[in-house]
């Protein structure tokens, strides 16, 4: 790795970095043009319901509104969806959340807009509401989902996994545990709320301004319901304040509403969304139930897994079929069984609507095998460590899905790497002689994962990249894949300036528009930095290609023997050219330097009738430690350490993947400890950012972590594999353990409800 | 109403000011300086915070009038000696205390609050003195890795403090 100058390497800084620590980065709710409108939606009150009556002439009627609209000014109502065709981007006949979309406004000022919005006449007729999941399952729960979408009642998707036959393993296992899960539903909380800017085009077009995550989705889709082609509706994203996820269909809707406004004014027109109503109105990571059975050998070697899991969905499908498939392909965790089944229930309820969100199924997956595993461990006598280690998988073992894992797996080096950090036996057995009645008791506690890469069987995994080099002799780097503050585009440049031996500074890369990028699908799946990396490092290589033939010509040597030493190439005649003259001299032999490359993952295929085939070309793994301290006063519990080891492969960004697994293992611990989105019959219970905690600096200990860099055969640029998300997925789970080893009491739910125990 | 207050070094007097809106609409929509963020409304996550008088303010919890008077400070009239950077936005960038950006405005004035008030800060003082400000991406442990450094070179011979 040595004679590398950007991967791998410490010094190399975010390129967005500048603009956002003075405050110049643009946002979309910083942007602002002549003759802006203001846009304001009509939400549902209800979270179930019949439209009886909808009227927006009182708005029309109101001083300065511009325009107003519903379902039926959008083709075919504003049916929309992916992977299911499910949702509207106005409530048509029906609402099935509470928040959901029913009219838009535009005026001159937010005051109108307001105005203009309340006057909307509006009638409901409210429907039962199907607030659980097991409800929803009754024969006679009132269906949600619209007719044209086929599914059994409220049953929206049946996902299964057929690994061996559990069954008689478990009959003849002598330790068998059976438990279930309560895994509620989390909010993003992206700082920057939902945001939209359309500006008309003088050819009927509509240029969006939107911060969602994936661009030409949003154009196909604004572009359907709209009637347009495809090539009239451009969608760019300014700087994005961050997704986790949670920014596609929600500003789909958005984006056909103000597209639709801006094009019925022929003005530009804007939609922020305030904080309660980017509560309201935005998907969530789907709560689920998960039910698992594991069984091991007198040995403690693990021997088979039987799980079931219950996925709510909520009123539209949004990603979750694809997130609960993602959890299917986990439940059992990162251990080698002898057979493994799983049966997963997607459900419509009328609990908001969920969808993508950092970990994508498997941070609920592993939160409860991860518990199932740690009472296992229990109740054989073991240490909760030891035991995982003894089970892990490692290099030429079958996962979970019966798949032979042939590249490296660094999974026992996490667990090592953690137990030796934090101290593992010594704290164990320390905390495990505290007084019962102790006002603050301590626990120390463990989790470990795995994770697929990329989208594997979910869909077609490609991205395409391109690099022009310019008049100026910068070099302009397009991506089909965005940021939205994970760094995948400081990432794309330095693999860009790797290959084509410039510095990074030369490099400009263009926001992501559907005008000057090419399609590259969503930008999902931790999947930037390996799909989008890839075709950057193919469309580079291609372009330091011609660069050698011009610079071999002026050196007159064959391009072997041409050495480059900085920007410069150097001959055997030991000449040193620059950058700027090889390139005037590619020019001058007519060479076109640009360049466009495209990198597609190794395929996968997964059988969905039968349940078996590979899911992914490749795993990451990880392990990580907490030690938190229970208040028995207070029922409270504080994180005070994390170690965290993750083998993401090659570290291309090193100060960045440290953010990532800072950031993600944040998250899991305001999921395991504070995060609850909670519903009470379809009403959410959470309107605020006081009410709904999300951790702080004082919430968050100082972080111990480290990347365990394996090798992956064929892959990433560079053997690197994914991170993002899955850093994620271990902090709930081992902070749920760390919390019985102070309690005594297993979680059974997430997040952890504070429960004060002095008086017992 | 009138308005007279110093914004960023500079005495300001604006006509027709709104007594019902807030100083953080006065400062993005009225002044342009869209560099302190919107995030909640309801002063919870602190991307909003601007320097009143060197203490730490949130803009959309104030009303114009209360800052009649005395000099605001937003993230726009931050920067070092020379010009460029301040030492806390220098240390931000290369400490990686900088993921989607859209807290950092008001992580970074709420980091200069904290060294005017506190020039030593331990790293739990640190996390204290920024807990009113959410950072969604980062999980806070390289901006308290930038914030500490920046307040050791302030001290550092040569520094600001020095």
């Amino acid at each position: 790795m040595s004679n590398l100058r950007y991967v791998g390497h410490e010094e190399v800084r975010s390129v967005d970095g500048r603009a956002r620590v003075t405050g110049e980065a643009k946002y979309v709710c910083d942007m602002t043009f002549p003759g802006l409108l203001y846009a304001k939606v009509l939400r549902s009150p209800l979270p179930h319901a019949r439209i009886l009556t909808l009227d927006v002439t009182p708005a029309l009627a109101v001083p300065g509104v511009a325009a107003a609209i519903t379902q039926a000014d959008f083709v075919e109502h504003g049916n929309f969806g992916w992977p299911v065709k499910d949702n509207y981007v106005l409530a048509y006949q029906k609402v099935r959340y509470q928040g959901e979309a029913i009219a838009v406004v535009a005026a001159e000022t937010e005051a109108a807009a307001q105005a203009g919005m309340e006057a909307i006449y509006l009638e409901l007729a409210a429907l039962p509401v199907v607030g659980d999941m097991q409800a929803a399952l009754d024969a006679d729960a009132p269906r949600i989902p619209p007719a044209s979408v086929e599914t059994d009642g409220n049953l929206g998707e049946t996902i299964i996994l057929r690994h061996g036959d559990p069954a008689p393993l478990l009959a003849s296992s002598p330790v068998v545990i059976e438990t279930s899960y309560d895994l509620r539903h989390q909010e993003h909380a992206y700082l920057e709320t939902e945001g939209t800017l359309a500006l008309p085009e003088p050819d009927g077009g509509v240029t969006l301004f939107a911060n969602n995550q994936s661009p030409f989705i949003n154009r196909d889709t604004v572009a359907a319901v709209l009637g347009l082609p495809p090539q009239q509706v451009r969608s760019i994203q300014p700087h994005i304040g961050g997704t986790f996820g949670g920014k596609d269909d929600v500003l789909y809707e958005s984006s056909a509403q103000v597209a639709k406004l801006a094009l019925l004014t022929g003005r530009p027109v804007r939609l922020i969304f305030t904080r309660a109503e980017s509560l309201a109105a935005s998907y969530k990571r789907q709560a689920m139930r998960v039910h698992l059975r594991l069984g091991a050998d007198e040995h403690g070697n693990l021997q088979a897994a039987q799980v079931k899991m219950l996925v709510d969905s909520g009123a539209y499908a949004s990603m979750t079929p694809m997130a609960a498939w993602r959890a299917t392909m986990h439940a059992a965790g990162a251990y080698r069984y002898q057979a493994v089944h799983v049966d997963t229930q997607v459900l419509y309820t009328n609990n908001g609507y969920s969808g993508a969100f950092r970990g994508f199924g498997n941070t609920q997956a592993a939160a409860a095998v991860e518990l199932a595993i740690d009472e296992l461990a229990e109740r054989l006598h073991r240490d909760p460590l030891e035991f995982r280690l003894q089970n892990c998988l490692r290099q030429g073992d079958r996962t979970m899905t019966g798949n032979l894992v042939a590249h490296e797996v660094g999974l026992a080096a996490c667990l090592e790497w953690v137990r030796k950090k934090s101290e593992w036996e010594h704290q164990r057995t320390r905390y495990a002689s505290q007084p019962a009645d102790a006002p603050r008791r301590r626990g120390i506690g463990v989790a470990c994962y795995f994770h697929g890469c990329g989208l594997g069987g979910e869909g077609t995994d490609f991205a395409v990249s391109t690099l022009k080099i310019e008049r100026d002799y910068s070099i302009t780097l397009t991506s089909g894949l965005t940021d939205f503050g994970q760094g995948s585009r400081t990432v794309f440049t330095l693999l860009a300036a790797e290959e084509l031996g410039v510095e990074m500074s030369r490099i400009r890369m263009l926001r992501p528009d559907t005008r000057t990028a090419i399609d590259s699908g969503p930008t999902v799946a931790s999947r930037a930095s390996i799909v989008g990396g890839n075709a950057v490092h193919v469309t580079a290589a291609k372009l330091a290609q011609q660069l050698r033939l011009a610079a071999a010509d002026l050196c007159a040597c064959d391009p072997a023997q041409l050495v480059h030493i900085g920007e410069q190439y150097v001959g055997p005649q030991e000449e040193p050219h620059s950058f700027e003259e090889v390139v005037d001299h590619a020019r001058a032999l007519g060479l076109q330097l640009a360049a466009e490359g495209r990198w597609e993952i190794p395929a996968v295929e997964w059988d969905l009738e039968t349940g078996t085939g590979t899911p992914y070309f490749a795993y990451v793994f990880g392990a990580q430690v907490a030690e938190v301290e229970f208040n028995r006063r207070t029922g409270r519990t504080k994180v005070t350490g994390i170690w965290a080891a993750h083998d993401g492969g090659t570290i291309l960004y090193p100060q960045g993947a440290r953010g990532q697994l800072y950031g993600g293992i944040a998250q899991g611990l305001g999921y395991a400890l504070m995060e609850g989105y909670l519903f009470e019959d379809g009403v959410p219970q959470r309107t605020d950012l006081r009410t709904y905690r999300v951790p702080r600096a004082t919430d968050v200990p100082e972080i111990e972590g480290t990347f365990i860099e394996t090798r992956l055969r064929e892959g990433g640029p560079y053997g690197a594999k994914n991170l993002a998300e899955p850093v994620m997925v271990g902090a709930a789970p081992a902070i749920a353990n760390a919390l019985f080893q102070a309690t005594g009491e297993r979680v059974r739910r997430l997040p952890i409800v504070p429960r004060p125990r002095s008086r017992e | 109403m009138e308005l007279n207050f110093v914004l960023n070094g500079q005495p300001l007097t604006l006509t027709e000011v709104d007594e019902k809106t807030t100083l953080l609409q006065l400062l993005r929509d009225r002044l342009g300086l869209t560099g302190t963020k919107r995030g909640c409304d309801t002063g919870v996550c602190g991307a909003c915070s601007v320097l009143v008088d060197g203490r730490l303010v949130k803009s959309c919890r104030t009303s114009p009038s209360q800052v009649a008077g005395h000099e605001v400070t937003t993230i726009e009239g931050l920067h070092g000696p020379d010009g460029g950077l301040s030492d806390l936005q220098t240390a931000f960038l290369e400490y990686g205390a900088v993921q989607c950006g859209f807290c950092t405005p008001g992580m970074v004035i709420a980091a200069e609050a904290l060294l005017r008030r506190n020039p030593h800060p331990t790293r739990a003082e640190i996390r204290r003195g920024i807990a009113g400000n959410i950072c969604r991406c980062t999980g806070y442990q390289q901006i308290v890795d930038a914030i500490e450094a920046a307040a050791a070179r302030r001290q550092a011979p040569g520094g600001e403090n020095e």
